[in-house]
């Protein structure tokens, strides 16, 4: 047994979130686990090593998913930063009004809202695809299903962005985004039912506190969640979707003739560019991958984009193959801490990638415009020069 | 072998119905139902393809 192979490489640095692929290549190739000095992370970087840490959280425990220890100490109790027993409960609570269960009846209005926005876009023939669709569409979805109003409705982008932002190491982008997050944390602690609308998931869950099945005074901290992982990864993802099919018509033509592969196309999108760069876990014990130790209590950074480009795994990784399905792709995570909305997201993704293979032949983009961000990889403004309609 | 639901952590993604729709199918309720739960050795992929996308690891085989 030995000590992970290390790297000078700094994983926050603006030209690796901004460009990770290339540097996930380079660890990737080093190790399983690679040691990164200047992060003091252990970062696990190949599929298999990635996937069993996800599923055994008690080697891997999830008391500390940020890079810094506000982050940390801010998150405790919750589903996110939690572990078996205490996660089982909050999650079940959490998943309550979010599971596909509880969505069901959802979808048909999800796709006449996605329909709609295609359709308008298409009429005007250029636009920019981030603002008019990427964040317009799941913020409209978002607020309406829990229920935002008002200035609340205005600020979710920015607040879903801090969310985010807080969770990397104490760089100057979590420190100026703490204030952000804060605003949203003291709106969550205050809110009350009658701030929600009537019949709304948000609303659900103050019923279910009133009920006994939600614990006293947990409602806003639900929301909390639903506002912090909710908003700023399917921007990413949705704007994802517009880019990559902008890029490779081939790719849109194929899921033309065939609608069937809209699922597929969503999961090839989420492995291509997985919206969340980084995340953490902490070692509960030394941990052994194939030989390289992880001494207990490190820090460690799960790179799902590394993973899911991994070529012991999926073969011609860095080809973007609708037809591919990798459905075991790592982007949501897996086992107890796996994306508690990932029904959600799919349900807007799936209407999205539909309404824009069944009205778009063709999309002409110009270039993307990406911003630095510790944990969210998103387009920052993509403009679609020219639509060609089906 | 044998097909374990672990029921409370089972949300409703339905992915595993997509993957082995012989072996098992979600309800009108949208709660997974396990149509066979003692599998023979011939349906080993299809029951490993059902367990493997389980996105939150509510399947396993014993």
């Amino acid at each position: 047994m030995t000590t992970p192979p290390t790297s000078d490489i700094d994983l926050f640095a603006d030209g690796v979130v901004l460009d990770p692929y290339p540097v996930y290549a380079e660890l990737r190739e080093q190790g399983p686990v690679v040691r990164l000095r200047k992060n003091d992370v252990h970062v696990l970087t190949r599929y298999d090593a990635i996937r069993d840490a996800l599923a055994d959280w008690e080697s891997f425990s999830s008391a500390s998913i940020g890079f810094n220890p506000m982050t940390n100490e801010a998150l405790a109790g919750t589903s996110l930063a939690s572990d078996p027993p205490m996660h089982t409960q909050l999650r079940a609570t959490l998943t309550e009004n979010l599971s596909p269960r509880a969505l069901r009846g959802l979808k048909g209005r999800i796709e006449v809202k996605a329909d709609a926005l295609v359709a308008e876009l298409v009429e005007k023939g250029t636009f920019e695809a981030i603002d008019a669709l990427a964040r317009a569409f799941p913020l409209e979805v978002v607020a309406d299903l829990i229920g935002f109003t008002g200035h609340v409705r205005d600020n979710m982008l920015r607040w879903g962005q801090a969310a985010m932002q807080v969770i990397g190491p104490m760089n100057q982008r979590t420190a100026e985004s703490f204030p952000i997050a804060g605003e949203l944390y003291s709106w969550c602690s205050q809110v009350r039912a009658t701030d929600l609308t009537e019949g709304s998931v948000g609303r659900g869950i103050f019923d279910a506190e009133a009920r006994g099945t939600v614990p006293p005074n947990t409602a806003g901290h639900i929301i909390h969640q639903y506002l912090g992982a909710g908003v700023d990864t399917t921007v990413a993802a949705i704007g994802n979707i517009v880019a990559l099919f902008g890029s490779h018509p081939d790719q849109l033509d194929l899921i033309r003739q065939d609608p069937s592969l809209v699922p597929a196309a969503f999961n090839e999108v989420l492995r291509f560019w997985a919206p969340v760069h980084a995340w953490g876990r902490r070692t509960t014990k030394d941990v052994d991958i194939d030989g390289a130790v992880i001494p207990a209590g490190a820090q460690v950074a799960i790179l799902f984009g590394a993973g899911n480009r991994d070529p012991r795994h999926y073969e011609n990784p860095d080809a973007f193959l609708v037809e591919r399905n990798p459905i075991d792709h790592l982007s949501f995570g897996y086992g107890p801490h796996g994306c508690a909305g990932q029904g959600l997201a799919r349900l807007e993704a799936h209407a999205v990638i539909e309404a824009l293979s069944r009205r778009v032949k063709r999309l002409v983009v110009g270039p993307e415009v990406r911003v630095p961000s510790n944990i969210t990889r998103s387009i920052e403004e993509l403009p679609v020069l020219e639509v060609i309609p089906a | 072998m044998k097909i374990v639901l672990d029921r409370p952590r089972c949300e409703g993604h339905g992915l595993c119905e997509e993957a082995a729709p012989q072996l098992m199918h979600l309800d009108d309720d949208g709660e997974l139902v396990l149509d066979r739960e003692q599998v023979d050795e011939a349906d080993a992929a299809l029951v490993n393809a059902a367990v493997r996308v389980c996105p939150v690891a509510a399947l396993r085989i014993v």
